[in-house]
């Protein structure tokens, strides 16, 4: 025979403030762990979502990310006239761009320093972007003119990132002409005519070549014969895999420090949750000796305690969610420890955080309700009765 | 009359339950004597405990005024009248009402603490009023080690442990056997007699009402007559 | 004295109850000490005592270097008393996550430019006799074990080895510095701008430019003037530089960061609310055990205040406890935390004002829910709390 699973509803119902504050209590332990973790995701997918599959980043043999790799000029150009398996667009030209790249010194709005990505592109970068990154106002910058696009989410964070306002770039004055949208990464750039940039920068060298591919060539192969390519070898990725290994720093460390919070906070939770099912059961003795005393078995009086406990956790979970929730899409900007540069992205309360939080709950709730339910099962009918 | 220890005027008292208002004392007048024991007898629901209460302090009457050791209550505010109570009554209720988590000789120290006794003074009232009510054996015993009898005689201990003139006793017998009651009554009978106590029993029981010299009946909240009982 | 006892022993009426809520209060305040102190030793970082010290780098970027010839123009300039090579090599010691700073320095300079530096094993002189020295922090021999003597291998990044990308440069330990201010850090690797710039131009074919120059000023001289100077002095190229108080750059690079004190008070009063809610419920549940015996006490005389404060006291007692046991584990803990953040936040510290605030906050709690009971306690009618069952 089972105990009815309204039974446990009922317990929770009955003690209503306990319970009302055992939830609001596990569901604040759960809204750290999601706020965490939706900082996390929100950093994550703003890379892994918007590096295209389709699209590939060619940089030096052994380097790291954009910044520590550099082709020189004539290698970069050889490559891109010369690799076969480089797509070409209607006119025979190849659909590649060069572009340098370079963590500037800025100042924020709200005062101190960071450092925001500028970014020198020909001309085929906005073919081989497409709909991705376009104009939100003003325009495109000229080819071979002093000018600059700005990642909309610089606006009102950093200074000088207006329309019509002047940025320097070491002695070389450009002119913000537009603003640039696009839901990746790049709203936190600078963009700038390739030429220009290098030329400004002194550098006249590219930090990495962005390439489509004729169809049907095989990207793990072409990899791997780029490796070794005896003129211009290069270390190829397609930009979703590229940009995704630019969050490993930052993104590892969120989630050790979730799980820590989670961890610390946890032990706290589980011992209230224990606390609010000992409570249950002192406030059930007699309830729980009848129960035994009339045939249930303990392992029934166990579950219904520990379902009890579970539905708490539930409660819990569903409480922290609603917690977090408001957070989703607030934005906010933090350093990225791979790039070195600063980021902004919203808060993402993605179905993998609402899940994990439900666990995370769920799991409270478990352990938090097993001592209790195991004392529950162990009561000797007598003496429960006995007891006030 | 100067003699009176405790004075009822005109107190009426009525509680709300589930809506309506339930009358439970009616413009009682009651005047009760220094250094006697009464006993107040009536059926469930005349008043009886709520009388008790407000005697005691530990409730307010909606009109009337109670008068006891001299003290107008209805004059005193919350915290006077929590001193006045430490100084003059002591309660003995029907389920003991010791605090668990305290030894025997604690409970009985506890109302000490209200007064100025030193801290050695303090010890040695607790004792005598434990060796009055023969429980000096028992002293370091918690609540729940000792049977109803014991646990009623440490109770009346903690009730004269700082020499009130009035004690108030609710049902002290009611969750006795008769040998514990007994016991009970020898020693409430006994405190009247050898050290003058002014005692208010609320009971039930004939046969611990027939202990008392005077037995008061109360019925529906208006007081019924007066008996002196010859015997005690 | 009796309600010491009364407390002390209505706490531990249910032993677990008590030991459970202890527990968790001593989890979150633990919890807030450590990420409270991350954010302090964060922003110790940048508190500098004042010092003579400028960083000129690179105005454009703190990953473009400047040309060698400007040491000679900086030094030229009134009021500026010693320049110093500095520059951040950003090698790999056996694997990434050994993550600490190495610099090429000119090394006489980089000792008198920082007195902080006390040598504490090994000598200055067996440092600069010889160009493959390195004079080491001792929270890096603390973090691998180092001892005077040591060959380390460092693999380079940035400056590869002559020899091919996978030998590493090879360093041997001459001695050994303690750091004497929380803002000089502790794990540097400090070795020979000779050695170095021969051995990049042997590999690249071209000499290497400067990451930084640290300058040291008179002490009575204008520092902002100075600074104003040297940035004048570039403002046409080739580099423009930007030249900074030390105590400045290092704010500027704490507030890359971002906003780490927000983020972390943010965690910090979810933590609070949690576990202030987990104590309320536990004193909620032991009050209303309690309320027979509060008008038993009533009873006995004792005033309304008396019980009030009782109740306080009792929640005061639960979360100090709890909050006691909560500090002394983040300070014992202070020094494993410390190991563990070595790489990403060197001097890691649990400092008194945190200690301050941990217990403030642990009384806040205690007050917080403590109140609804004790208020509870004090109102209730005697003849009420007496027929509570």
């Amino acid at each position: 025979m089972w105990i009815p699973f309204s039974y446990a509803l009922r317990g929770l119902w009955q003690r209503k403030s306990t319970t009302f504050l055992a939830v609001f209590g596990l569901g604040t332990v759960v809204a750290i762990l999601a706020g965490v973790l939706a900082l996390q995701q929100g950093f994550e997918k703003l890379y892994s979502e918007h590096g295209r599959a389709d699209l590939f980043v060619f940089l030096r043999p052994g380097a790291t990310g954009e910044g520590d790799s550099s082709f020189p000029l004539v290698k970069a150009q050889t490559l891109i006239k010369s690799v076969p398996e480089i797509a070409t667009d209607d006119k025979g030209r190849p659909l590649a761009s060069m572009e340098c790249y370079l963590a500037v010194r800025r100042f924020k709005v709200e005062g101190g320093e960071t450092n925001v990505p500028i970014r020198g592109v020909q001309e085929t970068t906005f073919d081989l972007r497409g709909p991705d990154v376009t104009i939100q106002e003003g325009r495109r910058f000229k080819p071979g003119a002093d000018e600059v696009i700005v990642g909309r989410s610089l606006l009102g964070r950093i200074r000088n990132c207006q329309l019509g306002a002047t940025i320097w770039i070491n002695t070389t004055p450009f002119q913000v002409v537009g603003v640039l949208d696009s839901e990746g990464p790049f709203a936190s750039e600078i963009w700038g005519d390739f030429n220009r940039m290098a030329d400004a920068l002194h550098r006249e060298d590219p930090n990495r070549v962005i390439a489509q591919l004729q169809p049907g060539v095989d990207a793990k192969a072409f990899a791997l014969k780029m490796e070794t390519h005896p003129e211009v070898p290069a270390k190829v990725q397609t930009e979703r895999e590229y940009l995704s290994s630019q969050t490993r720093a930052l993104s590892s460390t969120l989630k050790v420090l979730a799980a820590m919070l989670g961890a610390i906070m946890g032990i706290a939770a589980v011992f209230t949750a224990t606390n609010t099912m000992l409570s249950a059961l002192a406030a059930r003795t007699r309830e729980v000796g009848t129960l035994l005393s009339i045939g249930f078995r303990p392992i029934a009086v166990f579950l219904s305690f520990l379902i009890e406990s579970l539905l708490l956790g539930l409660l819990g979970g569903i409480v922290g969610c609603l917690l977090v929730l408001p957070i989703d899409g607030i934005r906010t900007g933090t350093m990225n420890f791979d790039t070195f540069t600063e980021v902004a992205f919203a808060f993402r309360i993605t179905p993998e955080v609402l899940i994990s939080a439900v666990s995370f709950a769920l799991l409270l709730g478990l352990l938090g309700g097993a001592w209790p339910a195991w004392r529950a099962c162990r009561l000797l009918p007598t003496e429960a009765l006995r007891r006030r | 009359m100067s003699n009176s220890m405790i004075i009822c005027k005109d107190v009426s008292k009525s509680y709300q339950r589930g809506g309506e208002t339930l009358s439970v004392l009616d413009h009682l007048d009651l005047e009760m004597e220094a250094g006697r024991f009464y006993a107040l007898m009536g059926p469930s629901g005349s008043g009886k405990t709520t009388l008790l209460n407000l005697i005691g302090g530990l409730d307010r009457p909606d009109s009337g005024e109670v008068t006891v050791a001299g003290a107008p209550l209805s004059k005193l505010g919350s915290g006077p009248l929590a001193s006045w109570r430490a100084a003059n009554v002591g309660f003995v209720f029907q389920g003991f009402n010791l605090i668990p988590v305290l030894s025997a000789f604690e409970n009985v120290r506890l109302p000490l603490t209200l007064t100025p006794l030193s801290k050695a003074e303090r010890k040695k009232h607790a004792e005598l009023a434990l060796s009055i009510v023969g429980m000096s054996d028992r002293m370091d015993h918690r609540p729940s080690q000792l049977s109803g009898g014991q646990e009623q005689r440490v109770a009346i201990a903690r009730a004269i442990a700082s020499d009130p003139k009035v004690l108030l006793c609710d049902e002290p017998t009611g969750d006795l056997d008769r040998e514990s009651a007994d016991q009970v009554m020898d020693l409430l009978v006994r405190l009247g007699k050898e050290f003058g106590k002014t005692i208010l029993m609320v009971t039930h029981d004939p046969a611990a009402a027939a202990r008392a010299e005077r037995i008061v009946h109360l019925d529906k909240g208006k007081l019924g007559h007066i008996e002196s009982n010859v015997g005690a | 004295m009796d309600f010491l006892t009364l407390t002390r022993r209505n706490l531990w009426r249910h032993p677990l109850r008590t030991t459970l809520t202890c527990g968790a209060i001593a989890m979150a305040v633990f919890l807030v000490c450590t990420l409270r102190s991350l954010v302090t030793t964060l922003d110790n970082s940048a508190v500098a005592s004042r010092n003579e010290r400028l960083w000129v780098q690179s105005a454009v970027s703190l990953f473009v270097s400047l040309p060698q010839s400007y040491q000679a123009k900086i030094e030229a300039i009134d009021g500026v008393d010693l320049v110093c090579k500095w520059q951040w090599f950003g090698g790999i010691y056996i694997e990434p996550k050994n993550f600490f700073g190495q610099f090429a320095v000119d090394p006489e300079k980089a000792l008198s430019l920082y007195p902080e530096l006390t040598v504490t094993e090994g000598s200055k002189e067996a440092f600069l006799g010889s160009r493959q020295m390195v004079l080491v922090g001792q929270g890096l021999v603390d973090r691998f074990g180092w001892k005077l003597g040591d060959k380390v291998p460092i693999m380079g990044t940035i400056f590869p080895h002559p020899d091919g990308a996978d030998t590493p440069w090879e360093f041997e330990i001459a001695a050994i510095y303690q750091s004497s201010k929380p803002n000089v850090d502790n794990q540097m690797f400090l070795f020979h701008w000779d050695y170095f710039a021969e051995t990049v131009e042997t590999a690249s074919g071209t000499a290497p430019d400067v990451g930084t120059y640290v300058v040291r000023t008179h002490p009575a001289s204008d520092q902002s003037a100075i600074m104003r100077e040297i940035d004048t002095m570039f403002e046409n190229g080739p580099q423009r530089v930007q030249a900074t108080t030390e105590s400045e750059f290092q704010a500027q690079f704490v507030s890359m960061y971002g906003n780490v004190g927000f983020f972390v008070s943010a965690i910090g009063g979810a933590v609070l609310l949690a576990i202030l809610l987990a104590a309320l419920n536990t004193m909620l549940m032991s009050a209303r055990e309690q309320t027979r015996d509060v008008g038993i006490l009533k009873a006995l005389g004792f005033s309304d205040g008396r019980l009030f404060a009782y109740m306080l006291g009792q929640s005061f007692a639960l979360c100090l406890v709890g909050g006691a046991i909560g500090v002394s584990l983040a300070l014992l803990l202070e020094k494993g935390i410390s190991k563990a953040f070595a790489a990403m936040l060197p001097n890691y510290a649990v400092i008194p004002q945190t200690i301050v605030l941990a217990v403030g906050i642990t009384f806040v709690i205690g007050l917080l829910a403590g109140i609804l009971p004790a208020l509870r306690a004090r109102a209730i009618l005697p003849v009420t709390a007496l027929s509570d069952r």
